[in-house]
């Protein structure tokens, strides 16, 4: 399976290329588009309701526009099922006040972007293609630094724990043996590394987001960097650029979008400085499209270069 | 049948010999304590401002941190007399 990522400013037209690379590649191969933006507009593009759920638009071709909000509301929820089973003495605080304030806390929002296309590569092995339509450049960056910047802690906290479990095992072999039946005085703690459920868990995280990143880094991902012919759009794709090579990120094209006889000289100026930011990288041109619909159906992904060529 | 003598000559040999490895044992668990409130001030910083590891994560380990949540709150009501502490710790009176 292959992973195309859609990346760039607010408004480039973003979820238009990747709807268009959606239906050229679906000439050959079976695809999935998924709108990760909160904005949605796939199903704008595609001229149909999107609701729960895929929509297939054609034997090769199907849509999702993925909740967020709802995401972000699930997982909270299943996390709080944990705690009030654990902490139970604890449920008098009103622990659902308490979850209701991490709904706003930094990174939950990312966690459930990442969440939901981890589950969508997992679980979407009938499809060639998966593409991502990518929120705005900082939520994107943001969540595609998650799983770097969550091993890094992972791994700190994993040596911490190993140490406390060290010393719980010195404490233990200094203690003699308990007799067959007895209660000790003193607090016995676990000290092997299979019977602490925290170690445990840290463990799990490390593993699942080292495959998680060696997926996004992986010769199978690829990132689209969608861009205007202005400074704008310019600066921001720039920061993008210089962000995703940060992460260590394989983007593989760049799209100069909405080009038009009058802004042809400025796109041209904007192209160069993206080539030389990005030198290796080709460049596709994209010109603006003047209508969104030609009778019932839309013509905005009928883009005369076969831009799913080139994945 | 041994003599009630002899049991209670074992029992006190026996509970002398605890006492001596709970007293060897004494300074590794403070250090192992520490360590844990250590993991848990990480885990949980955010809730007293320190840099947070991603949220996620202190949501996922929480259920099973209730050992070290009682020791990183003991150990901010004992901040307030650090002495004392240290003088418990090293058993001076």
């Amino acid at each position: 399976m292959k992973i195309l990522f859609f990346t760039g400013k607010g408004g480039v037209g973003k979820s238009t290329i990747a709807a268009a690379s959606a239906r050229q590649i679906s000439r050959r191969a079976r695809v999935l588009v998924q709108s990760l933006d909160p904005a949605h507009n796939l199903g704008d593009i595609f001229g149909v309701r999107l609701g729960n759920g895929k929509k297939k638009i054609s034997e090769t071709l199907s849509l999702e526009e993925v909740d967020l909000q709802k995401l972000a509301r699930e997982y909270l929820e299943r996390e709080t099922r944990v705690l009030g089973e654990t902490y139970r003495y604890l449920q008098v605080l009103n622990l659902d006040s308490y979850f209701s304030i991490l709904k706003y806390s930094p990174g939950i929002e990312e966690y459930a972007l990442l969440t939901s296309i981890e589950r969508t590569v997992n679980e979407e092995t009938d499809f060639d293609y998966v593409i991502f339509d990518t929120p705005p450049t900082g939520l994107t960056l943001r969540f595609l630094a998650l799983p770097s910047v969550t091993i890094t802690w992972v791994d700190r906290l994993i040596l911490i724990r190993e140490k406390i479990l060290e010393k719980r095992h010195t404490i233990q072999k200094i203690r003699r043996p308990l007799k067959e039946g007895e209660i000790p005085r003193e607090e016995r703690l676990k000290y092997d590394a299979g019977d602490d459920a925290i170690l445990r868990r840290l463990r799990d995280f490390r593993v699942n987001y080292e495959r998680l990143n060696s997926l996004l880094q992986g010769a199978a991902c690829t990132v689209v960097l969608v861009f205007n012919p202005d400074m704008l759009s310019l600066r921001e794709s720039q920061r993008l650029v210089e962000g995703l090579r940060e992460l260590r990120l394989p983007l593989r094209l760049l799209v100069n979008n909405k080009i038009t006889d009058r802004n042809r000289d400025m796109a041209e100026k904007v192209e160069a400085a993206m080539r030389n930011t990005a030198p290796d990288v080709p460049v596709e041109q994209v010109p603006l499209s003047a209508s969104l619909y030609e009778g019932n159906e839309t013509v905005l992904y009928r883009i005369a270069k076969d831009l799913g060529d080139r994945f | 049948m041994k003599s009630p003598v002899f049991r209670f000559l074992r029992e006190l040999l026996s509970r002398l010999h605890d006492s001596h490895r709970e007293d060897a044992v004494a300074l590794t668990q403070v250090e192992m304590q520490e360590l844990e409130n250590i993991f848990a001030l990480l885990v949980l910083g955010s809730f007293v401002g320190l840099p947070a590891p991603p949220s996620f994560l202190a949501v996922e380990l929480l259920p099973f941190m209730e050992r070290e949540l009682k020791i990183m709150s003991r150990r901010a009501e004992d901040a307030g007399d650090m002495l004392a502490e240290m003088c418990g710790t090293l058993g001076i009176d």
